[in-house]
């Protein structure tokens, strides 16, 4: 029986699918969203995580970016 | 079977826009879709490489605009260039003064139509019809811009660097800002307030803005009126208005200060004596000679004497912030005749390059010598500029250095370019307490040995006692960014000076006590430009890199885990790419070229964990002084040495003018003066003169390497470490792919199996190991940002360290066993916390 899951697929490099799984590791069962990794850039996940995994990703970011202060 | 549904389109769509904003890590990071070396090839090209300035990275898309910036205050900042039409750069314009300049033109930006707010617009200016012929453009907020192509550059140059304080100097067009302190600094090298907006006005492309003349008149007015005169070890506040000494007098702590001699006949009686004043000026070239008319009178000046120990205080009153009369410190050494003379001579073949030449004017330039600060890079000469200044006052110079090390090269330098006789040369240093003979001497110390405040043997007491009772007439400042404030107020207020000069080569601290220095020692003279320098082949011209190395996959995963986050040092260190890319540029600078390598590394794990891979000799706190001095000349001397592991000890102190390649592997945070050091231990100028040159043989002679690894904290630091030369106008390229993909298992860690085996390694490391190596002497600022102690450090920070032990030692001594100084760093644990 063929299974058809909706999801997102979210293709990166290999830090970020890292950074990705490291921060599905840390939620709840509940609130896990990956659905499947596939190889060390690809990763399938539930539809509508898109926005909140780039918010989380540009938040790391920041976190190692220096601005310089005005 | 799962079915993919994607909408790659719109992730692809986001992720650009974030590559365009953000370019510094939304190209490397973002939700790319394609191989990661594609994303790094478009990376390269987004960032020239010449580009001098990272691209500005504010983000644009109204949720995520960025905060309001805070007013600007002494420097104020953001404009990066003048250019208006690059739509990348343009968006670092906009943040302020909404409300001031929302009524000007939009001229600026229609190729940005999101931008809502404009920055500072200045098309309201008048250009002069003859523009072109004129250097510089001057905004009425005080900021500067100066064309280095220009014909008048050179003259603009010296102009500005007297008026204005430098703020970013990259190869074409250098930015300056004019405030309260440079503006002191200009009156006291002998400017005049009119000279001064006379040549502003007409080097300016534009009529000059009135707030400038505004702000110009305001902040000068007062300036000179005060003078702060040391006579017979007794501080006199001296003015020719005694309506200004009574104005002064009104403010409570410098009437508190005030010391009444004749039993205190009222406040409104003055010491009156005769001086002669002088006026001079530079920039005669600028404005004909007419006005320039050097004026020479008899003026009665008025006097009061103040309490040394609250001198700095009154100073700090006495500045803008305060009542506004910022005081001038003048020492008049041709007419002093109280102090006994030293008979020192420049050697005829110290020859002071002409920048040296020119800071040394600043300082001596009406036949005074004045206090202040001259700032140039590391190797360009520095010991002579200082030795010269001794030269010229030719009366008794206490040089302070910061370690004993530097006390040694001092008195060297004193002795190689100066005739002084070695009887009159005397170096007091825990280890070295040699006594004065002589009514007048140069004195080599340290700043901990003048300003330690425990109990001292009787030897050091006596010298300290002759110290503290001499009139000096230079007080010689080495490294005056490194040391403390509070330090420095002690030096200071325990030594009686004429006149002090600081010199530096990186006026910056990560606390912002640049400013405090301002006070206690004096204006800044001189502020030598590192990319003129580097062009006159006065010192190596330095290609700087930042080498990218991007995570490992195991690493990076262990790296996100919270119960790693003590050892995220030692992961993005260890990074195995990062390994490679070291051994990679190793075996390139050794074989291709030939160089002599220095590798850095701030975290001891790391550096043991390379060297001992590499097989590659390496120094850190705890190498005993033979074992350092051993590898030293090791390397110097023989050409299988080619490469040496330094940890932090080798920042400032160790001189090894046979490097010219610097591998910097790890570093402390985000401190931008240690990059600065580090790059000045290749800095001494090598090769022949005109091979260095621009189209010389060689463009580039040495190299300095960052290596990061992506994704990780380092790339907040390393940004940040760079501010201080990209400032310089020193451009750092990125190289994302090292070593190139085709090289195998020729270097280390190729195979997961040895990556993995190194991840244990790291692992299984206590969090002892993998931190920080805590030097004794590490006093550097940042750390003491976060604590505060400097109970153990402040003798070890002058290399006095062994002091403690050697007073415990002198029972010994007479029994014939010569007791060595130990070395704090190889003391058990357990006394490191007692003495440490």
């Amino acid at each position: 029986m063929v299974n058809a899951m909706k999801g997102l697929l979210i293709s990166c490099d290999i830090p970020m699918a890292q950074f990705i799984i490291n921060y599905n590791a840390s939620l709840p069962p509940s609130q896990k969203f990956i659905l499947h990794v596939l190889d060390n850039t690809h990763i399938f996940v539930q539809p509508n995580m898109g926005e909140m995994i780039k918010s989380k990703i540009s938040e790391f970011r920041d976190q190692n970016t220096y601005e310089k202060p005005a | 079977m799962s079915l993919f549904i994607s909408n790659l389109t719109d992730v692809t769509d986001q992720s650009d826009q974030v590559n365009r904003f953000n370019p510094r890590t939304g190209g490397h990071t973002g939700l790319i879709t394609g191989p990661v070396d594609v994303s790094a090839a478009r990376y390269e090209s987004q960032r020239p490489t010449t580009a001098t300035h990272r691209p500005p990275l504010s983000r644009s898309s109204p949720t995520t605009a960025s905060p309001p910036m805070a007013g600007d205050g002494e420097r104020g900042r953001p404009m990066k260039k003048m250019k208006t039409s690059s739509s990348s750069s343009s968006k670092a314009f906009h943040m302020m003064d909404e409300e001031d300049f929302n009524d000007y033109g939009n001229d600026f930006d229609d190729d940005s139509g999101e931008r809502e707010i404009k920055k500072r617009d200045f098309t309201q200016l008048e250009l002069k019809p003859d523009h072109v012929n004129r250097p510089l453009w001057a905004c009425a907020d005080g900021r500067i811009f100066l064309e280095t192509f220009s014909p008048l550059y050179k003259q603009a140059y010296d102009f500005l660097i007297a008026i204005a304080e430098p703020v970013c100097r990259p190869e074409s067009m250098h930015e300056y800002n004019l405030t309260p302190h440079s503006l002191y600094a200009a009156v006291s090298v002998g400017l005049e307030t009119e000279t001064i907006i006379n040549v502003l006005s007409k080097l300016s492309k534009t009529k000059l803005p009135s707030e400038i003349i505004d702000f110009i008149h305001e902040s000068t007015a007062n300036y000179g009126k005060v003078k702060l005169v040391l006579k017979k070890n007794k501080y006199f506040v001296e003015s020719p208005f005694p309506e200004v000494l009574k104005r002064l007098l009104r403010d409570d702590a410098i009437s508190k200060a005030r010391i009444n001699a004749e039993d205190s006949q009222g406040a409104d009686t003055f010491t009156i004596s005769k001086s002669a004043r002088e006026l001079q000026s530079g920039h005669e070239d600028l404005l004909n000679g007419a006005e320039l008319a050097a004026v020479a009178e008899e003026r009665e000046t008025h006097s009061f004497e103040i309490d040394p120990s609250q001198v700095e205080n009154v100073k700090q009153r006495c500045l803008p912030n305060a009542l506004n009369y910022p005081m001038l410190e003048e020492y008049d050494f041709r007419n002093d005749t109280v102090n006994p003379d030293l008979n020192i001579e420049l050697k005829p073949q110290a020859q002071p390059r002409p920048y040296q030449e020119k800071s040394l004017s600043k300082m001596f330039g009406n036949g005074r010598a004045r206090s202040g600060i001259i700032v140039l890079p590391c190797g360009a000469g520095k010991s002579l500029v200082g030795v010269s200044a001794a030269c010229r006052i030719k009366k008794s110079c206490l040089c302070l250095a910061t370690n004993a090390v530097s006390v040694d090269q001092w008195a060297f330098q004193f002795k190689l370019w100066s005739t002084i006789k070695d009887e009159n040369i005397s170096r007091f240093t825990s280890d070295n307490k040699e006594k004065f003979r002589g009514l007048a001497g140069v004195v080599v110390t340290t700043y901990n040995m003048v300003a330690f405040g425990g109990k001292r043997s009787e030897d050091s007491e006596k010298i300290i006692e002759e110290i503290r009772n001499r009139e000096w007439g230079l007080l010689l400042m080495d490294e005056v960014h490194v040391v403390p404030a509070h330090m420095f107020r002690k030096v200071i207020s325990i030594t009686k000076s004429h006149c002090k000069l600081g010199l530096t080569a990186t006026l910056v601290r990560e606390d912002e006590r640049i400013t405090d220095l301002n006070f206690l020692i004096g204006p800044k003279l001189y502020e030598a430009n590192w990319l003129d320098l580097v062009k006159n082949g006065f010192i190596a011209n330095v290609q700087c890199a930042e080498v990218w190395c991007p995570m490992t996959k195991e690493f990076f995963a262990e790296y996100l885990k919270k119960e790693n986050s003590k050892k995220k040092q030692a992961l993005y260190v260890m990074n195995p790419n990062k390994f490679r890319a070291c051994e990679f540029l190793i075996r390139f600078h050794e074989q291709q070229r030939g160089d002599k390598i220095i590798v850095f590394a701030d975290n001891l794990f790391a550096l043991t964990a390379y060297a001992m891979k590499l097989r590659k000799p390496m120094i850190y706190g705890a190498t005993s002084h033979t074992e350092r001095t051993r590898i030293l000349q090791a390397f110097k001397n023989s050409p299988d040495v080619n490469t040496i592991f330094l940890s932090k000890v080798g920042d400032n102190s160790i001189d090894i003018p046979e490097a010219n390649v610097i591998i910097q592997i790890s570093s402390h945070a985000g401190s931008r003066r240690q990059e600065a050091q580090r790059l000045g231990r290749i800095l001494r100028a090598k090769g022949r003169l005109q091979d260095r040159l621009a189209g010389g043989k060689e463009e580039y002679n040495a190299f300095f390497y960052s290596l990061v690894s992506t994704d990780t904290q380092e790339m907040y630091y390393s940004t940040k470490r760079q501010q201080f030369l990209i400032d310089q106008g020193y451009s750092f390229k990125v190289i994302t792919s090292l070593p190139p993909p085709d090289t195998g298992a020729e270097l280390s860690y190729h195979s997961l199996e040895e990556q993995l085996e190194l991840l244990s390694k790291v692992l299984n490391a206590g969090d002892d190991m993998v931190g920080l190596e805590q030097l004794q002497e590490d006093s550097d600022d940042i750390t003491n940002l976060k604590s505060r102690r400097f109970a153990g450090s402040m003798s070890a920070f002058s290399g006095a360290s062994g002091m403690v032990y050697m007073e415990y030692n002198t029972g010994r001594n007479k029994q014939g066993l010569k007791a060595k100084p130990k070395d704090p760093a190889k003391r058990h644990v357990l006394f490191k916390k007692r003495f440490g």
